[in-house]
């Protein structure tokens, strides 16, 4: 069994016009064993930018301490806010660090450019990152989310339409997968804010 | 010994997990990756030291589908003949209609869907030379499960999917795995592509994720069934590389099978 299969666990993002969602599940177990349903598997990183992280949940945890740290120190080194592509770049580089001894999780980046187009991008566990205009998926239903996003996915959404679509791809994708699931929730970046909810799921 | 364990009457172990590199009936093994592979001491010799090796299995993809409707059944196989990366061939049917209402779609090995194909078609015709009647979709799903389970110690490599109007004119499906065991449903799909469709046909016909208290669906028209099945394929295509180039879709109605060609990517 592969190592990056041990947690369970899946992130989808996906574009909309001038919006972009990020979404996950909220399982978290050991093998077939549940062990939590309140694993948090996305973070702000900015008001604008997300990150999702599938795969080991001991590396999830990691990552996400680590990127916090370096992105705070960007902030106070560079007085600005860093830009997706940039933070991109810096997962990537991390990531790679750590060629022949590496991390065991593949990120997903959602957020919105200064100009509000959205840039959405994933990575392997390398760092080899896949730049999308539509959505990107990682986590151990990525193929059943390959198959509900390119099914319902639509260009240029609006928030709502974006929110119930990629809700939609996440859920049933969930449930042909039985190391995912116990919940899920949704986060919808937009120039004006962030507004998250979480999905009414089947809980097994 | 056990008669049904005769020897050059087992299978070998089914195409392994390695995938491309040992895509082919005859391939050429590295001797030390395999043998890394199943945990013996690898094998000191010359770079690249190769050994041949003999599997009765191929890994040819496709997808095939079914959805069954009030009166009709839909079932559709993408017609790819993969082999690795390769594609030897753009237009292989993996359909085959069995009786005016029954249609079998079958992934997986060409050779063994070929052969199956063959003797599926020659016991109907004997059954209906002894009966004087066609079977019945329950008939044939019984007798297809029969003739994989026969072949229980080295079984076709095929991923079977049967759909047709049985006896009360009413569509139905069946799913098979590669031994015969099988389910009477409505909605199936099964092949290279399974992971990909199946949510989708969860979602759009059994109307699961609908909110709590909606209505169910409204039952799926002949027209919106091959509609939803032809933006699966499409879906599919995009993303799996052993679907596309072209879906054969069945169409089987109480007056009998039509069937269309549906152009996909070649990529």
């Amino acid at each position: 069994m592969s190592i990056l299969n041990y947690n369970g666990g899946c992130v989808v993002a996906m574009a909309g016009k001038e919006c972009v969602a990020i979404a996950a599940d909220r399982r978290l177990g050991v093998q077939l064993q549940t062990v939590s349903c309140d694993a948090t598997r996305v973070f702000q990183m900015n008001d604008r930018l997300f990150l999702g992280l599938t795969g080991l949940m001991t590396d999830v945890d990691s990552l996400h301490n680590l990127f916090d740290f370096k992105v705070n120190l960007y902030t106070m080194r560079e007085g600005r806010q860093i830009k997706p592509k940039t933070f991109s770049n810096l997962v990537a580089s991390t990531l790679y660090e750590k060629r022949f001894g590496p991390y065991f999780s593949e990120p997903v980046i959602a957020g919105l450019n200064a100009d509000n187009t959205p840039y959405l991008c994933a990575m392997d566990l390398l760092g080899a990152p896949a730049k999308a205009e539509d959505f990107v998926v990682s986590g151990t239903c990525a193929e059943s989310l390959f198959g509900t996003c390119e099914t319902f996915f639509r260009p240029d959404m609006d928030a709502e339409e974006l929110f119930e679509t990629i809700s939609q791809a996440l859920l049933s994708a969930l449930d042909r997968d039985s190391i995912s699931g116990w919940g899920a929730i949704v986060h919808v970046i937009t120039p004006d804010g962030v507004t998250t909810r979480t999905l009414k799921a089947r809980m097994d | 010994m056990d008669p049904l364990l005769r020897p050059g009457h087992c299978a070998p172990c089914m195409p392994s997990a390695l995938g491309a590199p040992q895509a082919d009936v005859f391939d050429r093994m590295d001797v030390r990756a395999a043998a890394g592979a199943f945990g013996a001491a690898p094998v000191a010799g010359a770079g690249g030291a190769l050994q041949a090796s003999f599997s009765p299995y191929q890994d040819n993809g496709g997808t095939v589908v079914a959805v069954a409707g009030k009166d009709f059944c839909v079932v559709a196989s993408d017609t790819r003949f993969g082999l690795g990366y390769s594609i030897p061939a753009r237009k292989v049917s993996r359909n085959v209609v069995l009786t005016d209402q029954v249609v079998l779609a079958t992934a997986g090995m060409q050779a063994d869907t070929s052969t199956l194909h063959k003797v599926m078609r020659t016991r109907l015709r004997m059954y209906q030379q002894n009966h004087n009647k066609p079977m019945s979709l329950t008939s044939v799903a019984q007798m297809l499960a029969n003739t994989l389970y026969y072949k229980r110690f080295f079984p076709y490599y095929t991923f079977n999917v049967l759909g047709g109007i049985d006896e009360a004119g009413e569509g139905f499906a069946y799913g098979y795995d590669a031994i015969g065991s099988h389910e009477k449903v409505k909605v199936v799909c099964t092949g290279s592509a399974q992971s990909l469709i199946q949510p989708v046909l969860d979602n759009q016909v059994d109307g699961k994720q609908l909110q709590m208290g909606a209505d169910p669906p409204p039952a799926l028209s002949l027209e919106q069934t091959v509609d939803l099945v032809k933006d699966c394929f499409s879906s599919a295509g995009e993303r799996e590389i052993y679907t596309g180039d072209f879906v054969e879709i069945c169409k089987i109605t109480k007056t009998g099978v039509e069937i269309e060609l549906f152009e996909l990517k070649q990529d």
